[in-house]
């Protein structure tokens, strides 16, 4: 049996706003029966204000996919579109007091539907996630066709890379081996296409074909923010104080940061506030931010900073 | 730790019997002196040694009563009905040169699987059965299968999952004619039906104490005289040479205890538990629609019901059957560590939206009418519930205006 949190159990046993709204203004369906789990959210917007004025659920899964969706509506009401965008799939978790591991996604799914049902409020369609193939990174529920394509689009070859893209091991890492995988085939691919594949040394960040992920696709600069960070890096560049911009890392930094920050899909964002000798100091917004992201993230900047310097890099936020 | 806690409460309801048993106070009291008085090395020359070599043997011969072997030395005490099966393959194919194939089927335990999986990674090739939408083979199917080259046929006697029962002294006897050894995994055969291997012909069969009321951590393997054989674990003279290690004396001892008293309460399942099971099953299906038994229903284990409830997702149930403290289990992705439903319902293509939604319900001698009562209580007021919460469930319901999706519960699709 699943280890839940109090918190859970009473959302699964109790469930607020399990019902149908009929007359919802914003649906969002995510997930199939074939998947195990499908929710359908139903909100009711006020059109003149944007106040999500009730909100309710009907969800088709485990313990905790029930409760992760009782536990949106209840986070919504009352909330204006503008707030409920801002809701991350950690803040579903952390009003919950944890979910286990094994279930990320049923958070995950509950963020996806929102999604769908804001899409669906401005008349526009929103295609799920469950249709990207075999679940390969069950924190994050981070599909194999999402894999591939970060590996394929942005020519990654580790699987750190891979997490930076998609987050997919970046939670309990058992999938890293998987996700290896899954690099080497698409690296198959490539190569028949005529892409040299870097060697099989620990390959420097700077290595990444900057080119390419100026050219991301579509999808990706839609859930992701590679225009506004390329704008805000700029931005920032400016506020940059003079003792920052003299150190000897500072070019380096600046494109390891710029590189991290296109790289993530979120909606999170990473910008250079100072540099003082080894120690950079961050500004963080979106998921990665707060709570277990932040941590990891932070985790992460430093590896790719220390590597990318060859210097013992310390990484903090202000 | 509060001992007296099982999770679900005291006077928890225990149908999850095809995980594992509660042990037999009769066994724990046959093991006590051998965990507390006789600590003896069964290998030692003096004093110490002689009472735990006599109860090792003992035990040999009751487990050698009880699945009808005709000879105890061919019983090999392992520990757990998955070292016994890895055994059985691995000896299999290591013992007869030139041979490489090994023929089983697609409802196997991971201990079979998995193992199969690893040797087809290193030249091995399997072949599997097909399964009928009920689970059963086919006998032709299964001599066709049969070559030169087969070191192994092995086909589990009874399914985890869904009772059935498959003919095995019927496929040993065919194989016996192609020249093939045969093993079966009997884990959840024996105690349930009844086992005779000397008329059979059987070269090896797996099972463990833990399914038949003795702890865990203990297992056997049958190895016919006769049958050419290549330990597994090497490294010392016990059991006659063929699995080394130091004998697990007290659970040899629980084992052999436990085997005794299944043979004593046969009779017990195949008529009262039986007839419990069967009115579980009758209590469902009338009182709760749009459900279905997965399985043969004319050849399975007496204690076994696995039943799918379309629309709703097994994990989801078997935690609110857990608030009434009664355990069962599920085929569903959730309630496991793959996200995807379980090998058998996939491999009798029972369509993933009903296999999300199976529940296992198995009985032991153990289970009383007043469990199976609650249960048929509680029952169809957690799948009308958990249905009410169902986008797929739509009787009775407004439907609202305007969508763009609609959800569909009869998908027969399935997942690559």
């Amino acid at each position: 049996m699943w280890d839940y949190t109090d918190k859970v159990k009473d959302h699964f046993l109790h469930p607020r706003n399990a019902r149908v709204i009929e007359d919802a203004n914003a649906v969002g369906d995510v997930g199939s029966i074939i998947c195990g789990d499908a929710l359908r959210l139903m909100l009711k917007i006020d059109p003149v204000t944007e106040v999500i004025e009730d909100a309710s659920f009907q969800t088709y899964g485990c313990g905790s996919a029930i409760a992760s969706s009782s536990a949106l509506t209840e986070m919504l009401k009352g909330k204006t579109l503008k707030e409920a965008e801002k809701i991350t799939t950690q803040e579903i978790v952390d009003y919950l007091g944890g979910l286990p591991p094994e279930k990320m996604h049923c958070s995950v799914m509950g963020r996806e539907a929102l999604d769908a049902a804001i899409a669906n409020y401005h008349g526009q369609s929103y295609e799920n996630s469950h249709d990207d193939g075999e679940l390969v990174c069950h924190c994050f529920g981070v599909g194999i066709n999402k894999i591939k394509k970060a590996v394929w689009e942005n020519h990654l070859t580790t699987v750190e890379e891979v997490t930076n893209y998609t987050k997919a091991g970046g939670g309990c890492g058992s999938c890293k081996m998987r996700i290896e995988e899954i690099i080497d085939e698409v690296w198959v691919d490539l190569e028949k296409c005529g892409v040299p594949r870097p060697g099989h040394a620990p390959t420097p960040i700077p290595s990444i074909t900057v080119s390419t992920s100026t050219t991301s696709s579509p999808a990706f600069s839609s859930i992701g923010t590679v225009t506004s960070a390329k704008g805000a890096t700029a931005a920032v560049e400016a506020q940059i104080d003079e003792k920052t911009k003299s150190s000897p890392i500072y070019d380096d930094v600046v494109k390891i940061l710029k590189e991290v920050s296109d790289g993530l899909t979120d909606g999170s964002k990473v910008e250079l506030a100072a540099i003082s000798g080894a120690d950079v100091i961050v500004k963080l917004e979106g998921p990665a931010s707060s709570g277990m992201m932040k941590d990891m993230t932070l985790g992460f900047l430093k590896q790719k900073l220390t590597d990318g310097t060859g210097r013992q890099i310390n990484v903090a936020t202000r | 730790m509060n001992t007296m806690d099982l999770g679900a409460g005291l006077g928890g309801i225990y149908l999850d019997n095809n995980a594992t048993t509660q042990i037999d106070p009769k066994v724990v009291e046959a093991m006590l002196p051998y965990l507390n008085v006789y600590f003896g090395n069964a290998s030692s020359q003096h004093g110490f040694g002689v009472p735990v070599e006599k109860a090792i043997e003992r035990a040999r011969e009751q487990v050698a009563d009880f699945l009808g072997a005709e000879h105890p030395d061919e019983i090999i005490f392992t520990s757990c009905a998955t070292e016994s099966d890895n055994t059985a393959l691995w000896s299999a194919l290591w013992s007869q040169k030139g041979k490489t194939e090994i023929i089983t089927t697609p409802v196997e335990h991971p201990a079979i699987m998995q193992t199969c999986d690893f040797l087809a990674s290193h030249g091995a090739t399997i072949k599997y059965l097909k399964v009928s939408g009920k689970g059963d083979i086919d006998l032709d199917e299964f001599e066709s299968l049969l070559t030169p080259q087969t070191a192994l046929a092995s086909v589990m006697w009874a399914n985890n999952e869904t009772g059935n029962i498959y003919p095995v002294p019927e496929l040993a006897e065919i194989a016996y004619k192609h020249g093939v050894m045969f093993h079966t995994d009997a884990v959840q055969a024996v105690s349930k039906i009844p086992v005779d291997l000397k008329n059979t012909k059987i070269n090896m069969l797996s099972f463990s104490g833990h399914k038949i009321h003795a702890p865990k951590g203990i297992g056997v393997l049958y190895v016919r005289r006769g049958t050419r054989f290549i330990p597994f674990m090497k490294g010392g003279h016990q059991e006659r040479g063929r699995r080394a290690g130091t004998e697990n004396v007290p659970y040899i001892v629980g084992l052999g205890v436990a085997c005794e008293l299944a043979k004593k309460h046969l009779e017990d399942v195949n008529s009262r538990v039986r007839a419990l099971r069967d009115k579980l099953q009758q209590g469902i299906l009338s009182s709760i629609p749009e459900c279905f038994v997965t399985g043969d229903e004319s050849r399975r284990t007496d204690n076994t019901l696995n039943i799918a409830f379309k629309f709703v997702e097994g994990e989801a149930i078997l935690l609110m059957l857990n608030e009434y403290g009664i355990a069962a289990s599920s085929g569903s992705a959730c309630s496991s560590d793959s996200l995807e439903p379980s090998h058998v319902m996939r491999a009798m293509n029972v369509p993933f939206s009903a296999a999300h939604g199976t529940i296992r319900f198995s009985l032991s001698r153990f289970t009383t009418e007043e469990d199976i009562n609650k249960t048929l209580e509680v029952l169809p007021q957690i799948i009308s519930t958990l249905r009410s919460m169902s986008p797929y469930w739509k009787e009775g319901k407004p439907q609202i205006q305007g969508l763009d999706h609609e959800f569909d519960a009869d998908s027969k699709e399935v997942r690559a």
